[in-house]
């Protein structure tokens, strides 16, 4: 295999199992794993994380409370007045894509297929071989967080401004931009999709291409620059350009 | 000259939009330095601009780096 193939085979999300139902079936390919996984990770995460709270925090407590309240302070920043029904929202977006971004810097886990190379345990051999890549490398999971963005700005325009005002918002200042402020619903959603999605497969590429020439000690170095750094600031840009997208709309 | 080599260099064409925005980003970051340099107290707010203009300035770069990978990785003869 050369490296052209071998990164194509990387990159490209692979079918790992089909679901059946009512008689269709239903491929689920690796990203839809490793999104159950962050999903888990973050469940589990947030349950342990809130029991035993007191009055006064201590321990943990603290921690997951400066988290609340710095996100609340962005959004309340970012939105006004109408903050509270958003926060929540987008911190779960934003706490989804650091997890989802950064998650492949826990790739030191040997996959299937390496444990069944070290072991030949025949238990190895059977399981699907997973690597924990990012989950947002996929232009359909990445698609799929700027259509639900596009959708709360949509429908939070809509309930907050009354039906009436919202479409009169659309020919202010001028009915001249009336047509540009309905192509925005579509330029949006489709910008943010693709600035995630091409950050991270860069940055993702970049870092395979790493690991092929130089698999020792480089790596380490760059991965936190694409990895950590990267990752943070895409999801953190993402979280901020939909606040102000909200913020606009219900102004 | 055959379909690949014609390939190729339009991949190469299309992440050539990456100039510009280094351009941009680098505009809005030096413009930022200044503005922290001038008034300190306002960091926190620069630096929240700074990050928006940047990450529009990177939209068109990412846009050539998406049209180059679709162009190798899609139509690129088997």
């Amino acid at each position: 295999m050369n490296l052209s193939e071998e990164l194509v085979n990387v990159i490209n999300p692979h079918d790992l199992f089909n679901i059946t139902v009512f008689g269709i079936s239903i491929p689920v390919s690796d990203t839809v794993v490793i999104t159950w996984v962050v999903m888990a990770f973050l469940i589990i995460a947030a349950i342990l994380m809130t029991r035993g709270m007191k009055t006064i925090p201590e321990g943990k407590q603290n921690f997951i409370e400066w988290i609340v309240e710095a996100i609340n302070g962005f959004v309340k920043t970012n939105i006004g007045h109408h903050w509270q029904h958003f926060a929540s929202y987008l911190g779960t977006v934003f706490l989804f894509l650091i997890a989802a971004n950064t998650i492949s810097i826990f790739n030191v886990i040997p996959g299937a297929e390496e444990l069944y190379k070290l072991t030949h345990l025949e238990l190895f051999e059977n399981i699907p071989n997973i690597k924990l890549r990012p989950p947002t490398r996929d232009v359909n999971v990445t698609s799929c967080m700027a259509i639900m963005s596009i959708i709360l700005v949509l429908i939070s325009g809509i309930l907050i401004k009354k039906p009436v005002g919202w479409i009169k918002s659309f020919f202010e200042p001028s009915p001249v931009i009336a047509p540009f402020k309905v192509l925005d619903y579509f330029i949006r959603p489709m910008s943010l999709c693709l600035r995630l999605f091409g950050n991270i497969l860069g940055a993702f590429v970049i870092m395979e291409l790493v690991y092929m020439a130089i698999p020792v000690l480089i790596p380490a170095g760059l991965s936190i620059y694409f990895d950590l750094f990267d990752g943070a600031l895409q999801a953190y840009i993402f979280v901020f350009l939909t606040s102000l997208y909200i913020g606009e709309a219900v102004e | 000259m055959n379909a690949e080599g014609l390939i190729a260099i339009a991949a190469g064409i299309a992440v050539f939009t990456g100039a510009g925005a280094g351009i941009g980003i680098g505009i809005a970051a030096s413009k930022a330095a200044e503005a922290v340099a001038r008034q300190p107290e306002a960091s926190g707010k620069v630096t929240n601009i700074t990050l928006l203009g940047a990450a529009l300035a990177e939209a068109t770069a990412i846009y050539g780096f998406v049209v180059a990978l679709l162009l190798i990785f899609v139509k690129w003869p088997a």
